[in-house]
């Protein structure tokens, strides 16, 4: 079937396209629809970052400056660095209420609130490879009465909308103690993760041929055995594509870090970042500074493994 | 206690063969977290919703039936919301949709830097909500925004728009950002389905007389179908419950202009404490997107 299909399409390759012309044309509709598409997705981004780097003074000019024209790094200082001053109820007056213009004191709870949103999102990461590789392999590979209805269930749970349910999850976490601690978002952001990871492992597993499981179950691997020496090796993109998923879910939820989180204990990266947008007397330029220091891993992440990305959001979804 | 343990063992043994053991082995990880994260909270929220329970009094919580069901399903402000959440699922949607055609079609061409496109529009769609939220406010804005700066710029407007400010313009505004953030995932889906069709087809239309345009409509659009319709289910699935944008652009302002269904949970619940009509509408709002997600586990689980 595919060398038929390869013997007919390498020819037409050629004569695909009539003439030189309509060759000239096709390039130019390319190339100007790529523009386009580049510069709806990247404009909103680059506008974000060109002012974080602009100074208060620059960033309320009318119209706006698309490059900052004395670029400055004062915002990222007071992040990372905590250069700023405290701004006490004096300091706070000598400033032009109505351009905003000052960096909150709340600016030093950005790198710990990173902090927290990092080992949230790793043991996310971590919890979903113990769970949901051992059930997925066993969905996919051992015969058992409620396979199917396992695999429904699991599913099932990421339909009702998390804004629903988030009393109950408050109720569970109050009642388990873990109230502004880590670990209720560890929890329920386990919850919300693992059934897409189970789903992509499972349609992973199902490829791979059943006498792979049978050749290493008849020369004596137990089930645990197989599943760690014969796939846990040849599922490497689909693991990368679930620990980038968990990773980046846990990483950008925001409702239920809300409800959950009271202070900087346990407050991830996207509340920080929320609490400064509805605060007017914070810089603008603060304001995106601080979006850009939330953005750049994610985006970086998706970068780099965009292949594995890629595949993982299409696995099952489409019968190839 | 060790007595216990073997006879334990025995029977388990007895009952179940080596297969099913390690079956429940492997599961029960996962099932334990998910029954107490997830499916305990369904079956309590369904439970909350049918007690008046309001934690402004909350020694006294009687159990009422449906009146919960009842009293949400009657009340104006209820279906207004919904009517505006459809509004922005259908406008989102169908935007969703036509914006990822056209980047899938283009992707699906072969050109020097379609690599670096197809990676660069994963850039959306990996930024955090907030983020995200963010963005646009701050593009909105009314006193340094760049739309306004552009429309000015380019002469289309004469002065400053207080864009989100209006009840007209809050809605459209919001799923613009909505749509940005969920495109590229659209277009990765579709193209996928689009990979898939057989470059057989066009050859033998080709062969036929089928001009471009001809193959597009009786070819691409027809075998896309499914590619489309996960989208379709999928994006309202996403639409009908989004909540986060809604939050960070206008806490439902100005006025009720973009109290959507999901901002009126919230309200209910969490602003009135009212848990037990929160609850009811959160089923509603469940039930809608069971029904959405029975046709989207159907489609993904066939080979399952």
């Amino acid at each position: 079937m595919t060398l038929q299909s390869t013997k007919f399409s390498v020819p037409s390759e050629k004569w695909k396209y009539k003439s030189k012309r309509s060759e000239r044309t096709r390039s130019a509709v390319i190339f100007i629809a790529s523009i386009f598409l580049l510069i709806y997705v990247l404009a909103p981004v680059g506008w974000l970052l060109s002012s974080s780097f602009q100074s208060e003074a620059e960033i309320v000019s009318v119209p706006p400056h698309w490059l900052p024209h004395e670029p400055t790094m004062e915002n990222f200082n007071a992040i990372f660095f905590q250069e700023f001053e405290e701004v006490t109820y004096e300091t706070r007056r000598k400033v032009d209420p109505a351009a905003g213009g000052y960096i909150p004191s709340t600016a030093k709870d950005l790198l710990p609130s990173m902090w927290n949103s990092f080992i949230i999102s790793v043991a996310v990461v971590i919890l979903n490879l113990v769970v949901g590789v051992p059930a997925a392999y066993a969905m996919a590979k051992i015969r058992f009465w409620g396979r199917q209805a396992s695999v429904y269930t699991i599913l099932t749970t990421r339909v009702i909308p998390d804004i629903a349910l988030v009393v109950p999850f408050f109720l569970v976490i109050k009642n388990l103690g873990l109230l502004d601690h880590v670990m209720s978002l560890i929890i329920t952001y386990l919850a919300i993760t693992v059934p897409f990871t189970v789903f992509i492992l499972v349609s992973y597993f199902e490829s791979l041929p059943d006498e792979l499981d049978k050749a290493a179950r008849v020369d004596g691997c137990s089930r645990l055995q197989t599943l760690i020496q014969v796939f846990l090796p040849l599922a490497r993109p689909s693991l990368v594509a679930v620990m980038l998923f968990a990773f980046l879910t846990s990483w950008n939820e925001f409702l239920l870090a809300l409800m959950f989180t009271q202070t900087i204990a346990s407050q991830t990266l996207p509340i920080i970042v929320a609490s400064f947008t509805s605060d007017f007397t914070i810089s603008f330029s603060f304001i995106n500074a601080a979006g850009v220091v939330a953005i750049i891993p994610p985006v970086i992440l998706a970068l780099f493994f965009e292949r594995y990305i890629v595949s993982g959001l299409t696995a099952g979804a489409v019968k190839g | 206690m060790s007595g216990f343990y073997t006879g334990l063992k025995y029977t388990l043994a007895r009952r179940f063969n080596y297969e099913a053991r390690s079956a429940g082995l492997f599961l029960f990880p996962v099932m334990s977290v998910l029954a107490v994260v997830a499916v305990f909270p369904i079956l309590y929220s369904l439970y909350t919703s049918f007690f008046n329970l309001k934690l402004t009094r909350p020694h006294r919580v009687p159990f009422v039936w449906f009146d919960n069901y009842v009293k949400v399903l009657s009340d104006e402000l209820f279906w207004e919301s919904v009517m505006r959440t459809v509004s922005f699922t259908v406008m989102s949607v169908v935007a969703i949709l036509i914006l990822a055609l056209f980047i899938a079609l283009l992707l699906n061409e072969s050109f020097h830097g379609r690599r670096f496109i197809s990676a660069m529009i994963l850039i959306p769609w990996a930024i955090p909500t907030v983020a995200n939220g963010l963005l646009w406010k701050w593009i909105y804005d009314s006193g340094y925004g760049a739309l306004n700066g552009l429309l000015l710029q380019l002469g289309l407007i004469d002065k400053y728009v207080v864009w989100l400010g209006d009840p007209d313009k809050t809605i459209p505004l919001i799923a613009n950002a909505f749509v940005w953030k969920e495109v590229p995932l659209a277009a990765i889906l579709i193209l996928v389905t689009m990979k898939s069709i057989p470059v057989d087809l066009y050859q033998a239309a080709r062969v036929d007389g089928a001009n471009l345009l001809q193959r597009f409509v009786h070819i691409t659009l027809p075998s896309l179908k499914p590619g489309f319709m996960l989208v379709m289910i999928y994006e309202t699935m996403m639409a009908i419950r989004h909540f986060d944008l809604f939050f960070l652009l206008t806490e439902g302002g100005p006025a009720d202009a973009s109290h959507v269904l999901s901002w009126q949970i919230y309200v209910e619940t969490f602003r009135n404490l009212s848990f037990g009509t929160g609850s009811a509408m959160s089923y509603i709002l469940a039930l809608v997107t069971f029904a959405l997600a029975y046709a989207i586990i159907k489609m993904l689980g066939r080979r399952i």
